[in-house]
């Protein structure tokens, strides 16, 4: 019987180990994980880092429709792939910006139950889609019909975030401007549901490449801090 | 073959192993069957979500149909419905006869168990369908499913645990049961700690995606793993009637999965916001794996040799040996997505999906297969229909995953490369997704090449289990010249 007391010593022992330092104390040490202040006169910016939280109820939306499994939201860094350069991806739209986007980190996901990292990266990385997201009516027609703007496209439609109703008087203000051949009928109108704005809105919030506070970086990239003010 | 000149002491082996076939056979049977229906789901779903990945229009916009929805359907499926499940029924079976005990009591808790699993596997795979999926890898399935599936796992792992203590010959090194023993620790350590960090703290960030990741890796490490080898320990030398060939190398080969394993899975978020000692540490053990899967493979190896005309012949190790020999390979390619530098071009690429399909299928699978053509004409007392439907089962089903993972890999490579390409630095993601689409067809005709193979593998394995197969004393082998190289233990 000893021996078998011996295996099962050595299998906690074997596991525990892996399980107690990468799993119990990283996740016990990230409850103590806050915001930061950044430093005036270092970072040459006032508030807290990371500033904005993100859009829960989209989170959610995000989350039933399984967008993780095609898009990413991490930038890595440029040691390891090109992320960091392509275009758009991080808060200048410009074209070659002087220094690459940076990689996250650990706050940049601070108040999120589950950071949505991702499974496979069948389109755009979105970590920071706030910044390059266009008007709000082009995301709701590229969720409602990916088709009409990208004929190549293979994300799904997700027609039934939005709804086909009798439009009366003035057509709303939300209502699609959508291409002749997805038009509906004369007299109805395609608006968003609340989730959809919901999702938008979180869409929106996508923005996790504000500086980190006492980093290089920061500096140069102070006109994020601006754009966070407004 | 010979009962007839069998001595006394041989026919009492055989009454008493009657008796622990009959003792365990309802809840066995069950879980196969039940098991082997929801791998025609998750395959018949592998085939749509495939479709939907290069054609979206594909059966219109319905919500349920997406690819966001449907693509972790069919691993929960996959994984949860087939996997698990057969792999708990070929554990018990493996661990009554390895401890040579019947299942004495508790039968009536397996069976209950067995129907909530399947219950609760159902409402969750419909909840991801309906829209109430966590995105969360692997763990899909909305909060409330998780428990039930826990504890009906531990019903099963339970007596099992008990049976081995009840047994124990401290003179013998018992690799099977060692493996058999250890994924019933496993499975609830790694189950509980990753639901109860994801769904009961209050929030982890990105440290939560890093455990997801932990959570995928460990369950094919430690649990997949251990029960497909547990059965290809038992199985090859059984069949091919010679010991294992070294007791050091297996042993080994155990403990040092046991120690590496539990290490891997943070790599998956390399570059990302995970402290980077977490997925530096994960790509070190990963690509140390290399070891203990080498030395298992090497041992197979040894233990086949000399007989490989069997594996032509004997269903069960046609199927045990190319699972096994699918271990090194999902070694190989777990290797090759964890190291820093295959592994970021191959980051959040296809030849993730390839890894996950080459370790459940190719390899777990395979292997449970041949167990399972092993297994029921025990229980059920009669023998396989018709070798045109293994033989039938075996090629689409080797076709079909080489197909899959060969695919996924290059689709892996062209995808990574073309998300590092400096001079798509300003494009949009039309050459990308144009360029992946070929592999994602080819990936959709191998579902349904597989799928084809799943429907004739569930009725077959139904007649059995109705009692219509064949009534014979003779096992129904693939090839019969070689009949009579089969050593008698073989039949027993």
């Amino acid at each position: 019987m000893s021996q078998f007391r011996t295996f099962i010593l050595a299998l906690i022992a074997s596991f525990g180990l892996p399980w107690l330092f990468l799993i119990v104390a990283p996740a016990i040490k990230y409850q103590a994980l806050t915001q930061v202040a950044y430093d005036k006169d270092r970072d040459g910016m006032e508030g807290l880092y990371p500033p904005a939280p993100i859009n829960r109820q989209g989170q959610l939306v995000y989350a039933r429709e399984g967008c993780v499994q095609c898009h990413t939201q991490m930038i890595r860094p440029s040691q390891l792939a090109l992320d960091g350069w392509r275009k758009g991806w991080g808060q200048d739209q410009e074209g070659r910006p002087t220094a690459p986007v940076r990689s996250n980190t650990l706050r940049d996901y601070l108040g999120e139950p589950f950071a949505f990292l991702g499974v496979q990266r069948n389109g755009p990385d979105l970590a920071n889609y706030g910044w390059r997201a266009p008007e709000r009516s082009v995301i709701h027609q590229m969720l409602y019909a990916p088709r009409s703007l990208h004929d190549w496209s293979n994300m799904p439609a997700f027609e039934h975030l939005y709804t086909e109703r009798l439009a009366q008087g003035q057509a709303s203000s939300v209502a699609l401007k959508l291409p002749k051949k997805l038009a509906p009928k004369e007299g109805y109108e395609v608006v968003p549901t609340a989730e959809a704005e919901a999702l938008v809105d979180y869409l929106l919030s996508l923005k996790k490449d504000y500086p980190v506070p006492g980093e290089s970086t920061a500096v140069a990239a102070a006109p994020a801090a601006e754009a966070v003010k407004k | 073959m010979q009962t007839s000149s069998a001595s006394p002491d041989t026919q009492a082996d055989n009454l008493r192993r009657a008796a622990i076939d009959k003792s365990v056979k309802g809840p066995v049977l069950f879980l196969f069957l039940n098991g082997a229906f929801w791998l025609m789901a998750s395959t018949v779903l592998g085939v749509l979500a495939a479709i939907k990945q290069f054609a979206p229009d594909f059966m219109g916009a319905c919500s349920v149909l997406q690819y966001g929805r449907l693509q972790p359907t069919h691993i929960n499926a996959l994984v949860y419905g087939w996997g698990v499940q057969a792999g708990l029924g070929v554990m018990l079976w493996l661990m009554a006869r390895r401890s040579g005990q019947e299942l004495r009591t508790g039968k009536s808790v397996l069976y209950v168990a067995a129907i909530f699993w399947n219950i609760a596997v159902t409402l969750g795979l419909l909840g991801i369908l309906l829209g109430r999926s966590t995105s969360m890898q692997w763990l899909e399935m909305p909060a409330y499913v998780w428990p039930i599936l826990l504890v009906s796992f531990l019903a099963f792992a339970w007596p099992m645990v008990f049976m081995f203590g009840r047994t124990f010959r401290p003179e013998g090194f018992m690799v099977s049961s060692w493996y058999i023993l250890a994924a019933c620790f496993w499975f609830p350590w790694i189950y509980i700690t990753a639901n109860v960090a994801l769904h009961c703290l209050p929030g982890l960030g990105a440290l939560g995606a890093g455990i997801n990741a932990w959570y995928v890796h460990t369950i094919i490490l430690l649990f997949f793993t251990p029960v497909a080898l547990g059965a290809a320990y038992y199985f090859i030398p059984k069949i091919t009637g010679q010991p294992i060939a070294s007791s050091q190398l297996s042993q080994i080969g155990f403990w040092l999965l046991a120690t590496l394993g539990g290490w891997t899975g943070m790599q998956h978020y390399m570059g990302g916001p995970l402290p980077a000692w977490m997925p530096a540490i994960g790509a070190a053990s990963a690509v140390l794996l290399l070891i203990p899967v080498g030395v298992v493979g090497l041992n197979h190896h040894l233990t086949t040799l000399g007989k490989h005309n069997l594996v032509a012949s004997s269903p069960t190790l046609r199927f045990v040996f190319f699972g096994a020999l699918f271990y090194p390979v999902s070694g190989v390619i777990l290797a090759l997505i964890s190291n820093f530098s295959t592994g970021a071009t191959l980051q959040f690429t296809q030849a993730w999906y390839g890894f996950q399909v080459v370790a459940v299928y190719g390899f777990f699978s395979m292997t449970v297969f041949g167990a399972i053509y092993y297994i029921v004409p025990r229980l059920t007392g009669c023998e396989w229909l018709s070798v045109r439907l293994i033989r039938n089962h075996f090629w689409f089903s080797v076709y079909g995953i080489g197909t899959i993972v060969v695919t996924s890999l290059v689709a892996g490579a062209q995808q990574g490369g073309d998300l590092n390409s400096p001079e798509m630095w300003d494009q949009d993601f039309m050459q990308l997704a144009l360029n992946l689409r070929p592999y994602i067809i080819a990936r959709a005709i191998a579902w349904t090449l597989i799928t084809w193979s799943n429907v004739w593998f569930l009725i077959h394995l139904m007649l059995m289990v109705a009692g219509l197969g064949r009534r014979s004393s003779a096992p129904t082998l693939l090839e019969h010249d070689h009949e009579e190289v089969l050593p008698h233990a073989a039949h027993a």
